[in-house]
């Protein structure tokens, strides 16, 4: 019994240190504030969560709170996302290879 | 398979330190404020794996219950400072 939740528990824990090694990847390298942002939402929506559901199935004595901790990182990651990216429109952070711009009426406040 | 089991867990164990050296580098040498706050988050969020992952290692629940509060607060400081940042004033 134990060897089948490791071998279901090691997939998740590679997958999940995969995403969070693109994730930082992509914060180092791509271009322009809001593509970084699209990247490190995949460190904590897909990363950390890949973990977590390595550590219900693995660990007996933690699904409840792996549960509960999953679904509080499912909801946090966009909104963070969102209040960044409005952040950096607000202030006027440039685009980078864009050809247009429909927020551009929503900058006069 | 005990052996490879511990063997995965400490090299992502690693994986994620070094990710968060990575991190803490791009805070200090960041591009603009929000690259900076968006380095801070993610730092908060590497903290977090790295706390998941000990209480695999270790098997105590007491490292899930950190994550959540971590969770929790980091959302929250994240959320006022990009306020702040956004309408230069928090409330």
């Amino acid at each position: 019994m134990d060897t089948i939740l490791q071998v279901i528990a090691i997939p998740a824990i590679l997958t999940g240190t995969f995403f969070s090694v693109v994730g930082v990847l992509g914060f180092i390298r791509l271009p322009d504030v809001y593509t970084r942002l699209h990247a490190t939402g995949k460190v904590g929506v897909f990363g950390v969560v890949f973990l977590l559901i390595a550590a219900v199935f693995w660990a007996p004595f933690a699904w409840g709170r792996g549960l509960i901790l999953i679904l509080l990182l499912i909801i946090i990651g966009p909104v963070t996302a969102h209040a960044l990216a409005s952040a950096a429109n607000r202030i006027g952070l440039p685009r980078k290879g864009s050809i247009r711009d429909d927020l551009i009426h929503h900058l006069d406040l | 398979m005990k052996i490879i089991f511990d063997t995965v867990l400490y090299i992502s164990l690693f994986i994620h330190i070094a990710l968060m050296a990575v991190a803490f580098w791009r805070v200090w040498r960041g591009e603009n404020v929000i690259d900076r706050l968006m380095g801070l988050d993610l730092l908060g969020i590497l903290t977090l794996a790295v706390l998941v992952l000990l209480a695999l290692i270790f098997r105590r629940i007491i490292y899930i219950d950190v994550a959540m509060g971590l969770a929790a607060l980091s959302f929250v400081g994240t959320i006022a400072l990009a306020k702040y940042i956004a309408d230069e004033q928090m409330f």
